[in-house]
């Protein structure tokens, strides 16, 4: 159980393979051919396919919900930017920290620094969580 | 080629709703996606950010842009959770355009959505922004 400030969450680090994108893409329905599409890809800035952004925040949140099982869901809020794409092929790394612990109208609230890194080191996502505290 | 709602739409402009229903083949495919050893067990839950991954497939569909040729940034997401949704419980999406400017070649919009259980109860909420590139003139 992590209350402190200074805390880290239990980030982890995990592969981005197409296979995960093509499987992303038929849950949301989001097709878009910058994600699938390796020729149409190869036309774009990028030069080559991308992860959805969506799918690396949801490694994030699944960081947040093993760390705060009971109150994510219920109560707790995420902002992010998407500062690079992900490749697939690459393994990022997720990771968080307590930042702050704040007490409010409804309680105790973890503040928390989250994102998810390349292998470079360079952000895909960064922002901030805040979780209310069992 | 006709112009793409995102081009004209103005603020305040509602989208929806979406049934952003989750169905558990929908869940078992989002879990293959995005899954690993860590992954914790929601139980009969779904992994919260499928709705919001659903509802913003649907607003950009409705907004024109992949049809119209363009394409798309994300740039920014917010999310907020008042309780865990089950998978299956009928959920709709409600959005609404909250910014919608051009600079230069680009254009950049923000939606705020709402998700609603089947009584109209908020269960949480989202706000995406994206950078829409390569508008047509």
């Amino acid at each position: 159980m992590i209350h402190s400030v200074g805390d880290k969450l239990s980030g982890f680090t995990r592969k981005i393979t197409q296979e995960r994108v093509n499987s992303y893409a038929e849950a949301s329905g989001d097709h878009n051919p910058i994600h699938l599409n390796a020729a149409y890809a190869a036309s774009t800035k990028f030069g080559t396919r991308i992860a959805h952004g969506m799918l690396s925040l949801a490694l994030v949140t699944e960081m947040l919900a093993i760390d705060f099982p009971k109150t994510w869901h219920s109560g707790g809020n995420i902002k992010v930017r998407f500062s690079a794409p992900v490749i697939p092929g690459e393994t990022v790394k997720i990771h968080g920290e307590i930042t702050d612990i704040t007490e409010t109208d409804l309680g105790l609230i973890a503040i928390c620094s989250i994102g998810c890194k390349k292998p470079d080191g360079t952000n895909a996502v960064v922002g901030q969580a805040t979780v209310p505290l069992e | 080629m006709t112009t793409p709602l995102i081009s004209t739409a103005a603020v305040g402009h509602e989208f929806g709703p979406y049934d952003v229903t989750i169905s558990s083949e929908t869940a078992n495919i989002y879990t293959k996606a995005i899954g690993g050893f860590e992954s914790p067990d929601y139980g009969d839950a779904q992994a919260p950010l499928i709705m919001v991954a659903i509802a913003l497939t649907k607003l950009i569909d409705e907004l024109g842009i992949f049809s119209s040729g363009l394409q798309t940034i994300h740039a920014g997401q917010e999310v907020g959770w008042v309780r865990p949704v089950k998978i299956g419980e009928k959920i709709y999406a409600v959005g609404k355009l909250a910014g919608n400017s051009a600079r230069g070649n680009n254009r950049f919009a923000t939606v705020k959505v709402c998700y609603e259980d089947k009584t109209g109860t908020n269960v949480g909420s989202s706000s995406t922004t994206i950078i829409v590139t390569a508008e047509q003139p």
